[in-house]
């Protein structure tokens, strides 16, 4: 190859791509050269002096850190010399004099490249007989994150990810020379929402892991490459057991996906894994009150309770809603024992069907970096997936692209808009509901400057009446070569959400990139969902429920077909359209008025880790195990489907959701051929008798041939994803690996490419006083997980509050952290109220999620916009 | 808001003052520091909010440079006496104990009233009028120098001035006027000038024919490219201590690649020199002058000068000189009536030797802890702010208009082959006449010392060793006095001519001293950065003291040899060898001083106990354990430190 430059190392010839550093080439090429500072995902720094080398040349050799010096055609290295040796030798025992060598208590001790360095290339033994130096031992500089500080060797690596990755300097180098310390600005905790990678990074163990710490040895830790399922990236994590206990979970390198970076919500919430209050076996209700059951007892009422409700409504009066969270083959399982068994397509999840979603997400998250223009609508990074935020600051930091952020707040990456390092952008404020107006806006004027420039006009005569933001933006996207359109469900729900992705759309097709319009989902696996047919109005492979062909050729697969009329949604089914609701990993009773319709059902199964609100209401409840527990595929925002493997075994009787799902189809089977076959009633057991018995008129003589649910493992289940899902067929299972593979976009069903006009209803008036209510992810809020989370990690969420602009705030004569009242259509609610001058001003901030969720019971999720009013 | 009104509009005029405003961090915290008397967390806070920083960046910056209180609000006077070798040879010992005597306080306290703070500092360029202490003035921030106090009356007079409140009217230097100067009737111009009144401001210095040169070359008398060519010619070699040519640097710079800046760098701090500090606080237009015929070879329009921050008066010279010659439309916009531009902003340092070295000067330039950056690229391809950057010393400079003035072949009939002209020779330490000489390149050590140095002090008995180019050279005995003064022949001798300062050593100075004292240094200025130099020159310094305290080993020796072998050259910048080249030499020429030392040692070494993690509970066991005594309770070791 032409492109390669040749070198010579330890006699070794090898090629590698211009630019290279001589210690990665070494690596490539399988030579160890020890290193501390040196990072292959950090800038070069040099100053821990570990990889000396010797460079040969035409006036001798001479020594220099092959982490700095680039290579070069001809290079002659030698790492293998006498003075090479010495040099390492005496640089660990220069590490070494201040180190305080507390390895048996030290957390890093049996992974610690100091200890590995210090055994194959260290002096063996001190001659420092001097008193060591004394530093700050243990103290936390993070809720998450301890510093050790008499550890540490200074090699920066935290200081440099926190500045090269999160742009966010928080740690920094104190003092100098000998006294030179790793600190914090007093007072000043980390908050990066990624800080824990320092953890991984850190090459001895001056930064240990808040929760973790003390809780495993490293050598007797069982690895297991996982996926992490709190967001819809997918990071690629690895889950660290001792004795059927996941102690810790760390990030694994992926470099398509998270580099080697994870989030601290990924790395540092997994006690609710091996919590105590975790479901450890079925329940039945009885006599009001919730007790324990066996599987047997458990399904069978299950399967009586949906029966029952059939028989008094319909099949439309059965439903199942499920969170996007669980895997591909349990919602794929989830939708068909709807569809084929209960014969509804009522099957949904929050943000499922509602929202108006792009069939293959993001083309891949590393177009993040390769895009010049950034816009953001709707969606908030830094909040929902604090990976996507670190790859776009980077984009924006590195790369130059421009950044444009079309949301009611102004999101934390809004202020790289203006900021002197990265190119201009803009942020447009928008009300919520409203949103399509600006976007059309937006491409309007896009259109206008083409068209200026088709004519040739000299002067972009500029007659446009877009306001000066929008103009702003305009320029910014008119220049654009490989834009990026990343939106999310907030706005795009309902109605006013179509007319919104339409705009989107509209301006995607304008900037001649349709495929850069993505839709980032709220949940882990919002994607599968999508693809396994997890909506009501959609079967796998995103086909509608409305093409015959489909459900003839699935209908194949299934022995049944899927019916043809249409399901209701989420909302619908807990809005009281069904009777009977089966419910998996989701949890709508946080919602008062979901609540309400939950008590008014004739049969509720709740399937889940924990006796949630929703669970609490339930005729039966079912425990399910978590994704540390089980094998299973996940598909991420970028369509690529990634193996999650079982790290520790599951607690109790609680089984993976597919698994629950397999054995109830087994018992409905049952169950059906009792009906069609009264004869062997006396051989079936006494349950299915019963049941068989009751059923017996309304479904003798009628009903199609089932066939039997023969799942051993989510390898079968998955086996039959391929074939129900055209763009899974050639994603086989062995071939995922341990990094996963993309499903092709072309595979996708089409999309409208042709500008379609927006049609919206105008905002209905906001009464006298009010304010449009917004809401949002927020990392650390109070989820079901967050609930059995480390105590450590429950410090981080807020406790609930609501934002006004500050001139709002002003004009209500608020004072910061009065309790106020908080009044919709749909509920009220009392919180403690702040200034924030990201709000725009009549509008009122209420995070997702938060304690009590307050959000949603004002409303929040709703498809139309919701006016609030505050009052003291 | 701790910070004033005031405060905040001077740090906001500051800003604006560089071309990233970030440039300012360090004399923001001047002005805070002035304001409040040191740098409490809050205050740094408010001061990142200015700068749009994270306020780990302000603290970080902050507690790298030692002007900067950051631990503690020091009395309204802090004395700070210089320790260094210079100063050691000429008695700041014996300074340190009257002043401690006299105030009652002990090094870093502060007196009952608040009124003095005691502290030492490392070389404050005042080798040639050792002993000294600085006075920096807590509520302005001013800074004055004290010097020659060689006798208790002169201690009494300087304590009685600052406790009068009338000290710092003035902050040159006390006493007043040019210090000891001289050399060849024939090579006398750097400092030619500076005794004659008023010899800083520009009325004299026009009238000395000065800004003629600048203005005949500006106007067109030249190209820049002849301007580059003359200096190169003239093979004017650097004057801060590694002699590069300046000619030749400057032709560096890549073509057409714009804005470019000359940075003067005034952080004169090897323990030794002291002779930028003269021009700049008595001569100063001289140097102005040559950096409008620098810039104009380079085509920059902006220049800074990175005067090291205890320079407070060679400072203030400089800002009066620059504007003075801004009012004369010889600094600004169209320079000499030409569509040239200059604009020169003088930059205090805040206390840190190794700014000195290029690279680590403009990232603290730019706002940051001053280490040093990676080469590849150089300055002169991408210095500060990313743009190309010639960085020269304030001699080097101020040589330029006296070459211009004539021609290289006029320069070149001084000096040497591969050392033209005459420079300032720093000569300091134990010889009659200490002080700046300005002579030919190639002047012998033995006429330097000998002839204008009147030869050793009388206490100081025969001469034992020399430094002949600031402290971080090698040291050359006394069977080297005839080395003549030049790049090659110092070279040859074993060492290096550096900034040419020569500090002389007598008979009676402990050679252990010299080298624990030397290594000290480079161990308080080491910035930290590498593992060789931030590890190694501590773990040096505490085998000095313990030899000096008597419990040397045999194997010290030649373990110090290793230690110093590691460290040199294995770091980041030349501070590796700056660091170890005079311990090295000096167990090379006197390892029997070092030897004795150990023999006659009376002590043991103290075996470090290492420190106890877990803290005793206190709580008594209810259990017996039968191997244990009763009564005898487990002591942790405590640490020695």
């Amino acid at each position: 190859m032409p492109d390669l430059v040749n070198l010579t190392i330890d006699d070794l010839q090898i090629a590698v791509p211009p630019g290279t550093l001589v210690v990665d080439a070494a690596r490539a090429a399988g030579i160890d050269i020890p290193i501390f500072c040196s990072h292959p995902k950090l800038d070069p720094l040099g100053a821990c002096r570990m990889c000396l080398v010797e460079f040969m040349g035409p006036r001798g050799s001479r020594l220099d850190t092959s982490c700095t010096v680039r290579v070069s055609e001809g290079m002659v290295v030698r790492t293998d010399t006498e003075q090479v040796k010495a040099v390492r030798e005496a640089n660990l025992a220069f590490i070494l004099l201040n180190h305080p060598l507390d390895c048996p208590i030290c957390d890093k001790g049996g992974e610690c490249p100091l200890q590995d360095q210090t055994m194959e290339y260290g002096p063996g033994f001190s001659k420092f007989i001097e008193p060591k130096r004394r530093k700050k031992k243990h103290y936390p500089i993070s809720d998450l994150i301890m510093l050790d500080q008499e550890r540490c060797i200074l090699c920066w690596r935290c200081i440099r990810y926190l500045e090269e990755w999160e742009d966010k300097p928080q740690i920094g180098l104190f003092e100098r020379g000998g006294e030179t310390l790793v600190d914090v600005f007093p007072g000043q905790p980390v908050d990066a929402k990624t800080s824990g990678s320092i953890i991984d990074i850190c090459p001895v163990g001056a930064l240990t892991n808040r929760v973790a710490r003390f809780r495993y040895r490293p050598w007797e830790l069982m690895r297991v490459p996982s996926i992490c399922t709190l967001c819809p990236v997918g990071c690629n994590t690895r889950l660290d057991e001792r004795v059927h206990e996941l102690r810790r979970i760390v990030a694994r390198e992926n470099p398509a996906v998270n580099d080697e970076w994870i989030c601290d919500k990924g790395r540092f919430l997994h006690q609710y894994v091996d919590h105590p209050a975790r479901l450890t076996q079925p329940m039945v209700r009885e006599d009001g009150v919730l007790r324990a059951a066996t599987w047997d007892e458990a399904l069978h009422r299950v399967v009586e309770g949906l029966e029952a409700a059939i028989e008094a409504g319909g099949h439309q009066a059965v439903g199942g809603v499920a969170s996007a969270r669980v895997s591909n083959e349990s919602a794929y399982l989830f939708q068909k024992f709807f569809r084929v068994l209960l014969g509804t397509n009522n099957v949904d999840y929050p943000d499922g069907s509602a929202v108006s979603a792009t069939p293959g997400g993001l083309s891949a998250i590393t177009a993040i970096g390769k895009s010049d223009v950034i816009i953001l609508a709707g969606y908030d990074p830094s909040e929902a997936t604090p990976i996507i935020d670190i790859r776009i600051k980077r984009a924006l930091l590195r790369a130059g692209a421009a950044l444009i952020v079309i949301n009611a707040r102004g999101i934390e990456l809004t202020r790289y808009v203006d900021d002197k390092r990265v190119n201009k952008g803009a942020y447009l404020p928008v009300t919520p509901g409203d949103e399509a107006k600006v976007i059309d806006a937006l491409t309007t004027a896009i259109r206008q400057g083409q068209e200026q420039a088709a004519k040739g006009a000299k002067k972009a005569a500029d007659k446009s009446a877009a306001p000066r933001l929008v103009q702003i933006a305009a320029a910014v996207l008119g220049a654009a070569k490989s834009p990026l359109i990343l939106y999310g469900p907030d706005i795009a729900r309902g109605a006013r959400g179509r007319a919104n992705v339409t705009a989107l759309s509209n301006l995607a097709t304008t900037l001649n990139h349709p495929e850069a319009l993505a839709y980032i989902g709220a949940e882990a696996n919002s994607q599968g969902a999508r693809d396994m047919g997890m909506l009501s109005n959609a079967l796998p492979g995103q086909q509608s429920v409305a093409e015959a062909a489909v459900r003839e050729r699935l209908g194949k697969l299934w022995g049944a077909p899927p019916p043809a009329e249409p399901g209701v949604s989420y909302d619908e089914m807990l809005a009281g359209r069904v009777k009977a609701l089966y419910v998996m990993g989701a949890n709508p009773a946080v919602e008062p008025a979901a609540a309400e319709t939950l008590r008014g059902l004739d049969f509720l199964v709740v399937q889940d880790l924990f006796l949630t609100e929703t669970a609490q209401l339930a005729d039966v409840v079912l425990p399910a195990s978590s994704f540390a527990e089980e094998d299973a595929t996940y598909t991420n925002l970028e369509r690529r489907v990634q193996r999650g493997r079982m790290g520790v075994t599951v607690v109790g009787d609680a089984k993976a959701d597919w698994a629950i799902l397999t054995d109830l189809a087994g018992h409905w089977l049952a169950v059906e051929a009792a009906h069609h076959a009264p004869e062997v009633v006396a051989e079936v057991p006494d349950w299915k008798a019963k049941s068989a018995k009751r059923g017996r008129k309304a479904r003798a003589g009628s009903g199609p041939e089932h066939r039997p649910w023969n799942y051993g493992n989510a390898r079968h289940v998955y086996e039959e994803i391929g074939k129900a899902v055209p763009f899974y067929t050639e994603l086989r299972w062995d071939d995922l690996g341990e990094l996963g593979m993309q499903w092709s976009a072309p595979l996708a069903p089409r999309q409208p490419r042709k500008a379609e006009p927006v049609e919206v209803a105008p905002l209905p008036a906001l009464p006298d006083g009010g304010l449009w209510l917004v809401s949002g992810p927020l990392l650390w809020d109070s989820g079901v997980l967050m609930e059995y989370a480390a105590e450590e990690i429950c410090n981080l969420i807020p406790p609930p509050f609501v934002a006004l602009a500050p001139a709002d705030f002003a004009s209500a004569g608020l004072t910061e952290g009065d309790t106020v009242t908080v009044g919709s259509e749909y509920g009220s609610v009392s919180l403690v109220v702040r200034a924030d001058d990201s709000v725009q001003p009549g509008t009122a901030w209420i995070p997702a999620g938060l304690v009590g969720a307050p959000a949603e019971t004002l409303g929040a999720r709703r498809a139309e916009p919701v006016a609030v009013t505050v009052a003291r | 808001m701790m910070l004033s009104d005031t405060s905040v509009a001077e740090i906001r005029a500051l800003q604006a003052r560089y071309p990233v405003a970030r440039s300012a961090l360090g004399p923001a915290l001047y002005v805070a520091q002035n304001q409040l008397g040191w740098l409490p967390p809050e205050v740094m806070e408010e001061v990142a909010a200015l700068f749009e920083l994270d306020p780990a960046e302000v603290g970080e910056f902050a507690s790298f440079y030692h002007m900067y209180n950051t631990h503690a609000e020091p009395g309204q006077y802090h004395v700070e006496i210089c320790t260094n070798v210079p100063c050691m040879l000429r008695g700041s010992g014996q300074l340190a104990d009257r002043i401690k005597a006299r105030l009652g306080i002990d090094w870093e306290q502060t007196s009952g009233d608040g009124q003095f703070t005691l502290g030492h500092v490392e070389c404050m360029g005042s080798c040639g009028t050792a002993p000294m202490f600085a006075c920096t003035e807590k509520t302005t921030g001013k800074i004055r120098y004290f010097e020659n106090l060689d006798s208790e009356a002169k201690v009494d007079e300087a304590l009685a001035l600052i406790t009068a409140g009338t000290a710092f009217e003035t902050c040159e230097r006390w006493p007043a006027g040019p210090y000891r100067h001289g050399g060849q009737a024939d090579t006398n111009f750097l400092l030619a000038r500076v005794d004659k009144p008023d010899s800083q401001k520009i009325e004299s210095y026009v009238a000395d024919g000065g800004y003629e040169v600048a203005r005949t070359i500006v106007s067109g008398g030249k190209t820049p490219a002849e301007v580059i060519e003359e200096i190169k010619a003239a093979n004017v070699r650097g004057r801060g201590g590694a002699g590069f040519p300046a000619g030749q640097k400057w032709s560096f710079l890549p073509a057409g690649v714009y804005p470019r800046y000359l940075v003067v760098n005034a952080d004169e701090s090897e323990p030794g020199t002291f002779k930028d500090r003269m021009i700049m606080e008595y001569d100063p237009h001289q140097l102005i002058e040559g950096i409008i015929l620098a810039t104009y070879a380079i085509e920059s329009e902006r220049a800074f000068i990175y005067v090291r921050g205890e320079y407070y008066y060679a400072a203030q010279q400089l800002e009066n000189a620059v504007a003075e010659a801004k009012a004369r439309g010889f600094l600004g916009k169209g320079i000499f009536g030409t569509d040239k531009n200059l604009e020169i902003v003088v930059h205090r340092g805040a206390g840190a030797y190794e700014c000195g070295e290029e690279t680590a000067l403009l990232t603290s330039l730019e706002g940051f802890r001053g280490h040093p950056r990676l080469k590849p690229p150089f300055p002169a391809v991408a210095g500060l702010y990313g743009k190309p950057t010639i960085v020269n010393n304030v001699e080097t400079i101020s040589n330029v208009p006296h070459i211009l003035r004539h021609d290289a072949a006029w320069y070149k009939q001084w000096g040497t082959e591969g050392s033209a002209g005459f420079r300032i020779f720093c000569l300091s330490g134990q010889v009659k006449r200490p002080g700046l000489y300005e002579l030919p390149h190639g002047v012998s050590l033995r006429e330097l010392i000998y002839e204008y140095g009147g030869g050793l002090t009388d206490d100081a008995g025969e001469l034992k060793a020399i430094v002949p180019g600031g402290l971080s050279m090698q040291l050359l005995d006394s069977s080297q006095l005839d080395v003549t003064m030049d790049f090659e022949s110092v070279q040859k001798a074993g060492s290096s001519l550096g900034a040419a300062a020569v500090i002389v050593i007598g008979q009676n100075e402990s050679m252990v001293e010299i080298a624990r004292r030397t290594v000290a240094f480079y161990r308080e200025e080491s910035c930290g950065k590498c593992t060789p130099c931030r590890e190694g020159t501590g773990w040096l310094e505490d085998i000095l003291e313990r030899v000096e305290a008597g419990a040397g080993r045999t194997e010290d020796i030649a373990l110090m040899l290793y230690i110093a072998d590691m460290i040199a050259g294995k770091s980041f910048c030349p501070f590796s060898f700056a660091a170890v080249w005079g311990l090295q030499s000096n167990l090379a020429k006197f390892r029997g001083e070092f030897a004795d030392a150990i023999a006659d040692a009376t002590a043991t070494p103290v075996l470090p106990v290492r420190p106890t993690y877990r803290p005793d509970t206190g709580v008594p066991s209810g259990m017996t354990t039968p191997s244990l005594p009763a009564e005898e309770k487990y002591n942790a070791p405590t640490v020695r430190r």
